[in-house]
């Protein structure tokens, strides 16, 4: 039973829970990406897709595993459903995988801020998943190697697209997600 | 709106294949045409790929809006590399010199044989791609996905975690619409576009926080289920069998033998560098 363990599994442990939370953060991910997207005024290349917060928060919530399947399963599968294809950008994937990775590590890097209140909690998710959506999309520059794109062009028309929409996504929605799931989690007792 | 995946090719030929070959089909055909900048094979690799598509049956009518975004999404990124690579050329041969057209206006962008020849190139790459990653989407019985991945090598609880995702996604989608449904009795006017990317992003939560937050709080019971059942305690055994047949080893061989094809002539032939078509060379 879930409940019978009383030390806490290890952030790499894959069990059950993991399991599950992996596949609802790629399920929700790829249902909900292609669904929300709000352009920016001013520019044809930058979406912000309210979904893709799920990576970060998943990966703050459930550990660095859900989140790296989180965003790379729900990418293919969000890519999957709109017909792109599983693979056609699979450094895409991954590139979404490692902010799910990136940010599933704040807790333990963060730990001092972590524990001191929801809105501490709140604000170091979103400051952390800022940090991981700006690293983790360096991977789009695979790219260059696997489509021979230019540097700038990678840069002007994917990366920091990509960035913007994201950040925007995170700073906003990671901290109300927080705020929505810390109490449910307390009255589950998790 | 449609989460579903959709099995549009369902009783094709390639339908009937072993899903682990439309799958291996992908990654040897992307991992092929990736090394390949010469436009008569790409068109040729796009010849083969349009042919593996049609196999797989898809009615043009039900995915005619995915390839339209498709087609529009890999123009604006050719064209986009076009603009930022400001003249430079990938995979020229060494010495080439470029045949200049003209210069784009304000921008000053050198438009060449060679770039218009690296753009359609690039263009024909993409459509071939997407073409070969179409039956994967439409072609694949959506139940057999972690079976398929698990046979594939990927260890079995994230085989699992994969044919998990695939059944949570129709009940999200139902969550998903009632949420929405139960903000619209509320008043929520879901269709207005005004304010700003964060006003907009804002009127989103109520949909997004409650949709999202219910289906984590409903994921005990499939974890109780789970541990109930002693997952994670032995191997785990998958209801569907996967075998190829002589017909999937034919199929899988010929895209292995394309891969190492396009592997070995990249390093003994000029199939990795651009060709330029003669009648694009300015006289």
């Amino acid at each position: 039973m879930t409940a019978m363990s009383m030390q806490r599994p290890s952030i790499w442990a894959v069990d059950s829970r993991v399991i599950v939370y992996s596949a609802i953060g790629a399920a929700l991910y790829g249902v909900l990406v292609g669904i929300f997207k709000i352009p920016v005024p001013g520019s044809t290349a930058v979406d912000v897709r309210p979904a893709f917060a799920l990576v970060p928060f998943f990966g703050i919530a459930f550990g660095p595993i859900v989140g790296l399947f989180t965003g790379l399963v729900g990418n293919m599968i969000g890519d999957q459903i709109s017909g792109w294809g599983l693979l056609t950008s699979w450094n895409w994937s991954i590139a979404n995988g490692i902010v799910g990775l990136l940010a599933g590590l704040a807790p333990m890097m963060l730990a001092s801020m972590w524990s001191k209140g929801l809105m501490n909690k709140a604000i170091a998710g979103a400051a952390a998943g800022a940090v991981a959506v700006v690293v983790g999309f360096l991977f789009v520059f695979t790219d260059m190697i696997k489509d021979q794109m230019d540097f700038s062009a990678v840069l002007s028309e994917e990366y920091v697209p990509v960035i913007i929409g994201d950040l925007i996504a995170t700073i906003i929605l990671v901290p109300v997600l927080i705020y929505a799931w810390e109490p449910v989690k307390d009255r589950l007792g998790r | 709106m449609n989460f579903a995946p959709r099995y549009l090719g369902r009783g094709s030929w390639l339908a009937r294949r072993d899903p682990r070959v439309l799958v291996l089909a992908v990654v040897f055909f992307v991992f092929a045409a990736i090394q390949v900048w010469d436009i008569r094979l790409v068109a040729l690799l796009l010849v083969l790929a349009l042919a593996y598509y049609r196999s797989a049956r898809i009615p043009f009518r039900e995915v005619r809006r995915q390839w339209f975004i498709a087609i529009l999404f890999v123009s604006l990124l050719v064209f986009g590399n076009g603009i930022f690579a400001s003249g430079r050329v990938q995979r020229l041969p060494d010495g080439a010199v470029q045949h200049i057209y003209g210069y784009l206006p304000l921008l000053g962008t050198p438009i060449s044989a060679e770039s218009v020849t690296f753009a359609l190139t690039q263009f024909l790459r993409f459509m071939a791609m997407i073409a070969i990653g179409f039956p994967l989407a439409f072609a694949i019985d959506p139940a057999a996905f972690g079976v398929t991945f698990a046979r594939l090598g990927v260890p079995y609880r994230f085989a699992y975690a994969i044919d998990l995702t695939w059944r949570f996604i129709p009940s999200f989608a139902a969550d998903f619409r009632t949420t929405m449904d139960a903000q619209r009795v509320r008043g929520m006017d879901l269709g207005e576009r005004v304010g700003g990317p964060l006003a907009r992003l804002r009127r989103q939560v109520p949909i997004l926080v409650p949709t999202i937050v219910n289906a984590i709080a409903g994921a005990e019971d499939t974890i109780d289920a789970m541990d109930l059942r002693a997952f994670g305690t032995g191997r785990r055994t998958w209801i569907r069998e996967l075998r190829l047949d002589p017909t999937d080893r034919v199929v899988l061989l010929a895209f292995v033998a394309l891969f190492v094809v396009a592997t070995v002539a990249g390093f003994t032939t000029s199939s990795s560098f651009l060709w330029i078509p003669p009648f694009l060379i300015p006289s």
